[in-house]
């Protein structure tokens, strides 16, 4: 296809953020996002951003705290044990209503784990993270195409909502090369962002803080935080669906599992099973009310991910008991067959159904 | 009684770190390491920070350790050993174990100069009976070449790319071993492992003190450096001879200056055996030398002063 680019997903990311106006870039090496880190250190300074290589990942976090505040769209990126470690500035970030843009390139955990591709941070990345009452917009990239699209929207997103946005994807999509379509970034029409620390000569000093010591301001803070998660739930669910129609049975994966889980369907079909597949692409926003509509209608779910069962949960959150809910899980940086998904999807449905609520790893 | 620092007596002792590990051919941590460990006749116990040496000589199931080691993450090997040590004390204040035991941490110059610098300081200021050592080899090798605090001035690495905006890293190294004397600790030098016996001699006094001792280590990296896999210790010879990596230390607050060429060799002839330079010796690049050379004179003088000061203070 004409106007193609082939590149690693890690510099397709780095490049959509340049492109959506990211002019500040802070991180820290660790394998598998280094090649975001290096790219933006030559590419950032062709057009006038700022790269700067910290010292640690608190360093790096804290540095997007600042160049946000003043005004600047601001990003970092690291894998797993490093976004653990940032995990206190990403609170305050939510706390201080500030935008940033975080990619996790996942790895294998806990601990030190290993540098393969996993997706065992889904709780961390839906859930909060660091201390505090907070969400992160989460999106979910499954190929290049999307690494391009969603960084440009994360962007967007972090400034319409003042929050800070993850993309959390993983090794494999980070590493790997594939073609996709460099479009066009066009910008939204976001309001003037009249919040900035950029001097106040002629204006009253404004103030951006996470510190609220009067009674009931703390809740009071963290209730605004509430209706502004509620609108994101309203307005930002994103999802795709393939086959679902006279599905029987949904997979429900997501970025690189939703792949494999992808070509398991087209066995599935080919063996003249009625599979289909049910893609989030954001993870918070959980597209809770189209799963659950599915489990009213009566299809029952395969959740595949490669994590020892953490989607699920928000999965069988969205069924609430109306369907029966499996899990087919890998961790640690192994990566499943569309065979092996297809043998679960089998296993499935030799198995007793009168027992309609199950979770299972196996 | 000790081994004498004779290779004829040291090549029997037994090796702490055997070979299988999958550390480059050629490179510089596992020759100190090695090093390291046959000055040693006391068993010791050692954490190890993410890096090269940890990732390489621990492929599970393997291990290339013949000592108890252990590994946590990446900013805290000076924590962990800490720890380690303060267990081993209340033991002995308690009579459990009675054994002489010695406690080494070990750690790149990012796990040393960046982000371990903060527990790296709390362990000096608390006083544990530690030996750090770091093997500098300037940069992040094992995640990719990136530049660190202990990269040099010019050098060309993957975050720091020398190219038409920027002739490589803008800023010169950090002086981590004096960070580490400000500490006011009983014993911090630097060595190198050409000159294994200054390096074996300050391990031995860094082992024997009572009270925490840093050691800085120049590691030679091929792969990071860009040379060939073979000039590991000529170009350290190279580094110490054109003093860009003097050899001291501070022995109870005292300074000693335990190398000094007869004939300082210019910067340069350290700086050409490397790819990482290679763009320096480019037309335009004439003042960035001239500012590596006078780094390297200025550092090299104070040192020199500093010692000469010391000996005339106490002769007065």
């Amino acid at each position: 296809m004409p106007g193609q680019l082939l590149m690693k997903g890690n510099e397709v990311m780095a490049e959509a953020a340049v492109r959506a106006g990211c002019r500040f870039y802070s991180g820290y090496p660790i394998t598998p996002q280094n090649e975001i880190p290096e790219y933006l250190s030559w590419r950032l300074p062709e057009v006038g951003g700022v790269f700067i290589q910290a010292e640690s990942e608190l360093a790096a976090i804290n540095m997007v705290y600042g160049a946000s505040a003043a005004g600047v769209r601001a990003m970092t990126s690291s894998s797993s044990p490093g976004i653990s470690l940032k995990q206190e500035g990403i609170s305050f970030l939510a706390g201080a209503e500030l935008p940033a843009v975080v990619a996790n390139v996942q790895r294998g955990g806990p601990g030190l784990g290993n540098i393969s591709g996993s997706q065992q941070d889904y709780f961390q990345s839906t859930k909060g993270g660091g201390h505090g009452d907070y969400r992160l917009l989460a999106y979910a990239p499954f190929n290049h195409q999307e690494l391009w699209d969603l960084t440009m929207t994360a962007f967007d997103k972090a400034d319409e909502y003042r929050n800070p946005v993850m993309i959390l994807t993983d090794g494999v999509l980070g590493q790997m090369m594939e073609p996709f379509v460099p479009t066009e970034y066009v910008p939204p029409g976001l309001p003037p962002k009249d919040w900035v620390l950029d001097g106040c000569r002629g204006r009253p000093p404004r103030v951006i803080k996470t510190l609220y010591l009067g009674e009931g301001e703390l809740e009071r803070q963290n209730l605004k935080l509430q209706k502004k998660y509620q609108r994101m739930k309203e307005a930002e669910v994103l999802y795709e669906t393939y086959m679902v129609d006279d599905a029987d049975l949904v997979i429900v994966a997501f970025g690189i599992a939703a792949r494999v889980s992808l070509s398991a369907v087209r066995l599935l079909r080919r063996r003249g099973r009625r599979a289909g597949l049910f893609r989030p692409v954001t993870l918070f926003p959980f597209p809770e009310r189209e799963i659950g509509d599915l489990a009213e209608a009566g299809r029952r779910f395969l959740v595949v991910e490669l994590n020892l069962g953490q989607m699920v949960e928000d999965v069988l959150l969205a069924v609430n008991g109306a369907s029966e809910v499996r899990l087919y899980g890998r961790c640690g940086g192994s990566m499943m067959t569309p065979e092996e998904v297809v043998d679960a999807a089998e296993r499935m449905e030799s198995l007793d159904t009168r027992r309609r609520v199950r979770v299972s790893l196996k | 009684m000790s081994t004498p620092l004779r290779l004829k007596e040291l090549t029997n002792k037994e090796e702490l770190l055997t070979g299988g590990h999958r550390l480059c051919a050629g490179c510089g941590a596992p020759i100190a390491v090695r090093q390291i460990f046959l000055a040693l006749d006391v068993p010791v116990v050692a954490s190890n920070a993410t890096g090269c040496l940890e990732v390489s000589t621990t492929i599970y199931p393997y291990t290339a350790w013949k000592i108890p080691w252990i590994h946590s993450a990446f900013e805290n090997a000076a924590a962990t050993i800490s720890g380690v040590e303060a267990m081993y004390k209340s033991l002995k204040r308690k009579g459990k174990i009675d054994r002489k035991i010695k406690f080494i941490a070990f750690g790149g110059d990012g796990g040393t100069y960046d982000i371990g610098l903060q527990s790296l300081s709390g362990a000096m200021e608390r006083r544990h009976d530690i030996v750090y050592i770091c093997y500098d080899n300037g940069a992040y090798m094992n995640t990719g070449i990136q530049r660190s605090s202990a990269t040099p001035l010019g050098a060309n690495t993957t975050t720091s790319p020398a190219g038409t905006v920027i002739p490589g890293k803008l800023q010169p190294r950090k002086n981590l071993t004096k960070i580490m004397a400000a500490h006011n600790i009983p014993y911090s030098a630097q060595a190198s492992p050409h000159n294994w016996r200054d390096l074996m001699t300050k391990v031995r006094k860094a082992v024997e003190i009572d009270g925490p001792a840093f050691i800085n280590i120049f590691a030679h990296c091929n792969r990071g450096w860009r040379t060939p896999t073979n000039t590991a210790i000529q170009d350290s010879r190279l580094a110490v001879e054109t003093c860009f990596w003097p050899l001291y230390e501070y022995d109870n607050g005292r300074l000693t200056v335990n190398y000094k060429p007869k004939e300082k060799k210019p910067v340069t002839e350290f700086l050409k055996t490397q790819g990482r330079f290679k763009h320096l010796f480019r037309p335009g690049n004439e003042d960035l030398l001239r500012e590596i050379q006078e780094n390297v004179d200025r550092e090299w003088n104070a040192l020199l002063r500093e010692e000469a000061l010391q000996s005339s203070a106490e002769s007065s």
